[in-house]
């Protein structure tokens, strides 16, 4: 349990607790008997020491304030392959998603790029900026020289909708 | 036959060699690709920032499949695949989600509909096209090239979701690859991850992963690696020299999206594949396919 100094007051916070299980739909850390089978095939593992056994176990035990202001849960490639191994359905991969949730609403540090992707979705509708296209010889060309459709961003309607969406938080 | 084609934003921003070969590809086998009305974030990046928004966007794109009147929807990149397949099941499952969600397109006079079936390219190709009459179209093939094959995360998990290949040992893609005349070569690293989502908080790491793979792939001897999602794309093909700086490796392999190789199988014209438009060291494959 590295993430948690074992020798502190760290107090348990069941409601935080709650609320991850909350979005996970049965998904549920409880049913995590600690096989390490995520871990053992967790691509973040090899580089950044990501163990979703112990964050399973972390949230098992309350301990969910201390996941959500972590570094940790932010190194997780999305590879699903914890998902897809897990024996009990408990999906590290969802609880790690859980607690990302919950970091932004409490405005703990979250990776600057996430939040640009969500207002430049806002902005756009898209999460990226079309960028200067080269070919491998460095000529510049763009969508009408490759002969390839205009595209048209969202109606009007849509921002709205979404801030909208992002008000909701949970469903 | 009428198929809707969600592009995503990597593969409009950027990946523009994926998109012509895809819509140079498929109407040889039929396919009467329609656009959406709108380009779109598929939701994925926003389901670290807020879960319910992401699946908002994915069944809006699900939504905007509806106007085109198609029953197919083609979905080329794997994250928007997965991201999209995810939103569909929720909203199948859980009737409250199902309620808030179709509730807020409405307010925009949009239609989520329960029968849109969500394909990828590769199993577009192998499940529904079939590998006979792609094998059939060949008329250039392409004897005696070894090739690698990525298949990407999203696309093979997880299995509950229904996913476009087996999790653990996925063959579609190399199936596809040898009717094309090819030789597809099996290789200990080939369910390993790109790294792309990495790229938006641990660089470093991402390219890391990327250059790990790159030369595990160079180092088993094939003439080049193939690949169907613009993340992986990018990170082994756009990325390819910072991966090789990154892990202290001298990288020189051919990257190319499967479309563009089917298309070469099928004799169309480098141009129109975006064939100039790969970064890494495309010409070195091109110059081994028999004229």
């Amino acid at each position: 349990m590295s993430l948690v100094d074992s020798m502190s007051m760290a107090k348990p916070n069941l409601e935080s607790r709650e609320k991850i299980l909350s979005k996970l739909r049965g998904r549920d850390p409880v049913n995590c008997f600690q096989c390490m089978k995520c871990t053992s095939g967790c691509t973040a593992l090899k580089l950044l020491e990501l163990k979703p056994h112990e964050i399973e176990k972390l949230v098992n035990l309350g301990l969910v304030d201390e996941l959500a202001s972590s570094d940790i849960i932010w190194t997780c490639v999305t590879c699903l392959k914890c998902v897809q191994r897990c024996p009990q359905k408990a999906s590290p991969y969802h609880v790690i998603m859980a607690l990302r949730n919950l970091a932004v609403e409490r405005e703990a540090k979250v990776p600057e790029a996430y939040m640009k992707a969500v207002s430049q979705i806002l902005e756009t509708g898209l999460a990226e900026a079309y960028q200067k296209i080269t070919t491998r010889k460095m000529e510049t060309c763009d969508r009408e020289s490759l002969k390839l459709p205009k595209i048209s961003g969202p109606k009007e309607g849509f921002q709205a909708a979404f801030l909208k969406a992002l008000e909701e938080r949970q469903a | 036959m009428k198929v809707a084609v969600f592009w995503g934003c990597r593969i409009l921003a950027s990946q523009c060699a994926y998109e012509m070969s895809v819509r140079e590809v498929l109407p040889k086998f039929d396919g009467e690709l329609v656009d959406l009305c709108e380009a779109l974030c598929c939701g994925d990046p926003v389901k670290s920032v807020n879960d319910f928004a992401a699946n908002y966007l994915s069944a809006r794109v699900l939504a905007l499949a509806n106007l085109t009147g198609a029953k197919d929807l083609l979905v080329p990149c794997n994250r928007c695949h997965f991201a999209v397949s995810e939103a569909k099941g929720l909203i199948e499952k859980d009737e409250r989600a199902r309620a808030k969600i179709v509730g807020l397109l409405k307010e925009e006079g949009l239609q989520y509909n329960p029968d849109t079936r969500i394909w990828h390219v590769i199993d577009f190709l192998h499940d529904l096209i079939g590998l006979d009459r792609v094998k059939k179209a060949v008329v250039k093939p392409l004897k005696g090239i070894k090739l690698a094959t990525h298949y990407g995360c999203q696309i093979l998990r997880y299995g509950d979701l229904g996913r476009v290949d087996d999790a653990e040992n996925p063959r579609k893609l190399d199936e596809l690859v040898g009717v094309l005349g090819a030789e597809s070569v099996d290789y200990a690293e080939r369910l390993d991850c790109c790294g792309s989502a990495l790229t938006y908080s641990h660089v470093d790491s991402a390219l890391s992963l990327a250059g790990s793979k790159l030369k595990a792939v160079q180092n088993s001897g094939v003439d080049g690696l193939i690949v169907s999602c613009p993340d992986c794309g990018i990170m082994f093909d756009a990325k390819q020299k910072d991966a090789a700086v990154t892990v202290g490796a001298k990288l020189s392999l051919p990257v190319v999206y499967y479309t563009q190789l089917l298309g070469l199988a099928l004799s169309i014209e480098q141009g129109k594949l975006g064939l100039n438009l790969n970064q890494s060291s495309v010409d070195q494959l091109l110059a081994k396919i028999p004229a």
